[in-house]
């Protein structure tokens, strides 16, 4: 646990991560596509934005709480669905569900998850969220969407970004692709980290077996070696239309959300087709690389769509500050795929824990700072540079 | 083959390139010119262009494949005109044109190449197009392009950007450079490379001697490197206007000029009857001081419009390139390194490869912004047009 201890930013748990981890499953987290350019542009797109420290504010009695669907979170933040948490940490959503759970923040789980949605909606409880990957048989999707209704999950995000498997050289490379295909090279790297080998890949093949997808319709539910991901022929995603977000919005009666809106267009279609939240995301710079940065696709997708929609960010937020510039900007909350990732593969639910704590407490800081009490008074008056917004704000 | 099969891109295909070929050639063909701005600045220009996902599309019968110049190719890609590919591989030209017949995409052959154009003509015809450098000594181009239309190209391309020969200060470090002396500096770098020296040198050293610039007018057809009597022959400073009207007359195929960098020379090239306009900075290769092909690339292309085609060349690396290309008015680009480190690494199974990846990358970004067909391909995918975006919205 002394690794945790040692980390005072997201930045420290991904360095603990990295020496955690096999380097095949630290690069399929960590690493994006092709150049790398959309990953390094989302983090360039929060740094580039400066704010405003304003004097003299009493904010002795700030929050970073906020209302998100109606209901209460201690701050705009959701855990992203995330493939790979389960080989991060022993059945690591669960650990990952628990954390949020006991932050008051909503998590959601991944349609290629490892731990089945309803162990997490009993072990972990708190607001749950269900990722849907949407293939060519729709009724494999269709039996998804039901186990989710049953299961109690509050909200169903399709993912609308993934149309084709992307270019993950680094994958291959490492034969980290779908299936795992053990090389030597990945032999040597698993025995490099005997304590990962040991805690997560000793306990599933002493309890479970070999991790599989557990959300899969059964019979697509091969362990991870036979047929990670999508490659069966019924499992492709590039069919996926309008027409199917009509019937999802027709099987589902909760919170239906897109993920992957990158154009005002789309925004103000999904409104027309009844949806409930937009996820503005590039899927963390990890489909398209030449995706421009989210938080500078969000002000005109946000502007257009008003209060039609609950507009959320995800995609490169590492700091606290980063939502701050989010929320300013007009999103409601943001989603955090690797940074609450790194926590848990340093120590399950206590990593996962402290990376919500860090950027919550960064947030609460730079909140003070800027001298916003409350999350709704958080707008561009705090941004430097804007100059016509600041002139008007101090008439 | 079992290096080819480590590479998923074309800068690893670049890295095995570097391992195999002696650095005199690697650096030959990967660098550019004095301080290499304009080659990185070629990257640089499509790296900072972003394009915007666009969700819900059905793309499930989406292609890459496109029509150019009257007939349907496999993807908007042909490759560009390279003399050193006969270094990279034994007759290294021959394999790269097997590949592109087999890819369905246009193969340009050019006038410093070390194979011939009949030999081209006779093993690897789809659809290919002469590259021409034209001399001092009018006479002898000429006598090149009756060669070239005996053999069936298609296409003529005359090569309008390298009226001299640009600062290439590698070259002359590296001992490579035109009249050709070997130097102990370039005979220790061919010694580290054994399998290049055995697999390239010596295959030819076995059948016609030092490889020969062999599309040369016969009395300068010599090995490589030449004295200062062919070089003052072959002077390009005095190309003008007047060649190409003639070029026009004597050329009844396709007529291209390659190095267009203005929009006042593509208005002029459309007067005179040019059918392609092809906007290249020589992969950065001349004038280190040259702008980006895609930031040159809109201006040229809206004022051509439809009068001619236009083509875009230097830097393109990824399929995402020339979806930015083809945005912004490019009917087709080449592709010079891109298809050379391949063909270094495995011949006509590396160019192969490297087609094969641009070719995937394409159909992905394809995919990503919701673009089925190549004419689908417009500046509406890209992000950073607010205003445009909003009226879509409407």
């Amino acid at each position: 646990m002394s690794a945790l201890e040692n980390c005072y930013n997201i930045f420290d748990m991904r360095e603990a991560a990295k020496r955690r981890l096999p380097r095949g499953i630290f690069e399929f987290v960590d690493r994006a596509t092709e150049d790398h350019l959309a990953v390094t542009d989302n983090r360039t797109g929060f740094q580039d934005i400066k704010l405003r420290h304003r004097a003299l504010v009493d904010v002795s009695g700030r929050s970073t709480k906020t209302m998100l669907f109606g209901k209460e979170v201690t701050l705009p933040m959701i855990i992203a669905p995330t493939g790979a948490a389960g080989l991060c940490w022993y059945r690591g959503e669960l650990q990952l569900a628990r954390a949020a759970a006991k932050a008051g923040i909503p998590l959601a789980l991944s349609t290629a998850s490892m731990t089945a949605m309803e162990t997490v909606a009993e072990q972990a409880g708190g607001r749950l969220w269900f990722q849907l990957y949407v293939w060519k048989r729709r009724d494999l999707s269709y039996q998804i969407i039901e186990r989710a209704k049953r299961a109690g999950y509050e909200a169903l995000i399709v993912t609308v970004d993934s149309a084709v498997s992307p270019n993950r050289e680094y994958n291959a490379r490492n034969g980290f692709a779908a299936p795992l295909k053990p090389n030597f090279r990945m032999a040597v790297d698993i025995m490099r980290h005997p304590a990962w080998s040991l805690s997560v890949m000793g306990r599933y093949l002493t309890t479970t077996g070999m991790p599989k997808q557990e959300n899969f319709p059964p019979e697509f539910q091969q362990s991870i070696t036979r047929g990670v991901g999508d490659r069966a022929e019924g499992m492709s995603r590039d069919s996926l239309t309008w027409e199917d977000v009509k019937k999802f919005r027709a099987m589902w009666p909760g919170i239906l959300m897109l993920k992957g809106v990158n154009r005002v267009d789309d925004a103000l279609k999904a409104i027309n087709h009844g949806v409930d939240g937009i996820i503005v995301s590039n899927h963390g710079g990890r489909n398209m690389d030449s995706a421009a940065a989210t938080i500078r696709v969000l002000p005109e997708i946000a502007e257009a769509v008003g209060d039609k929609a609950t507009v959320i960010l995800d995609s490169g937020v590492r700091r606290g500050s980063d939502i701050v510039k989010a929320l300013a900007l007009g999103a409601k909350a943001v989603l955090t795929g690797r940074a609450t990732l790194y926590g848990t593969a340093v120590a399950g639910q206590d990593g996962a824990a402290k990376a919500i704590e860090v950027i919550r407490t960064e947030m609460d800081k730079t909140m003070a700072y800027t001298g916003c009490n409350r999350t709704d008074e958080i707008t561009t008056d705090i941004f430097f540079g804007d100059r016509e917004t600041n002139r008007m704000a101090s008439a | 083959m079992a290096r080819l099969d480590d590479c998923y891109n074309v800068f690893d295909l670049r890295e095995a390139a570097k391992r195999r070929l002696p650095k005199a050639v690697f650096e030959f063909v990967d660098r550019s010119t004095e301080d290499e701005l304009a080659l990185r600045n070629n990257r640089a220009g499509f790296e900072k262009i972003k394009l915007r996902h666009r969700a819900l599309v059905d793309v499930s019968g989406r292609s890459t494949k496109t029509t150019l110049f009257g007939k349907e190719i496999a993807l908007p890609m042909a490759i560009a005109p390279t003399g050193a590919a006969g270094l990279c591989w034994h007759e290294g030209e021959l394999q790269l044109a097997k590949a592109a017949a087999k890819a369905k995409i246009p193969f340009t052959l050019a006038t410093g190449a070390m194979t011939s154009m009949e030999k081209i003509a006779k093993e690897a015809n789809f659809r290919l197009w002469f590259q021409l450098y034209v001399w001092k000594q009018r006479e002898l181009s000429y006598q090149l392009i009756e060669r070239a239309k005996n053999n069936g190209f298609e296409a003529l391309i005359v090569t309008t950007d390298t009226i001299v020969p640009p600062n290439r200060e590698y070259n002359a470090k590296n001992g490579f450079l035109l009249p050709f002396h070997p130097t102990w500096r370039f005979t220790a770098d061919i010694m580290r490379h054994p399998v290049w020296f055995s697999s390239v040198l010596m295959k030819y050293f076995t059948t016609i001697g030092m490889p020969r610039n062999e599309n040369y007018p016969e009395p300068y057809r010599r090995p490589v490197g030449n004295d200062a009597h062919t070089r003052e022959v072959m002077r390009q400073d005095s190309l003008n206007w007047d060649d190409i009207r003639i070029f026009r007359d004597k050329w009844p195929g396709i007529l291209m000029l390659k190095g267009i960098n203005r929009v006042d020379d593509a208005l002029k090239a459309v007067s005179y009857g040019v059918d392609g306009i092809i906007v290249s900075n020589h992969g950065g290769r001349n004038m280190d001081s040259a702008a980006a092909t895609i930031d040159m690339l809109p201006e040229i292309a809206e004022a051509v419009g439809d009068k001619a085609t236009v083509i875009l060349d230097s830097g393109v690396r990824r399929g995402s390139d020339i979806v930015k290309a083809v945005a912004l008015g490019a009917k087709c680009v080449l592709t010079g390194r891109a298809t050379l480190y391949g063909t270094a690494v495995g011949g006509e199974a590396g160019a192969s490869k490297a087609v094969g990846i641009i070719k995937t990358e394409m159909d992905k970004t394809m995919a990503y912004t919701g673009c089925n067909s190549v004419d689908e391909i417009s500046t509406d995918i890209f992000f950073g047009d607010r205003e445009r975006n909003r009226m879509m919205a409407g």
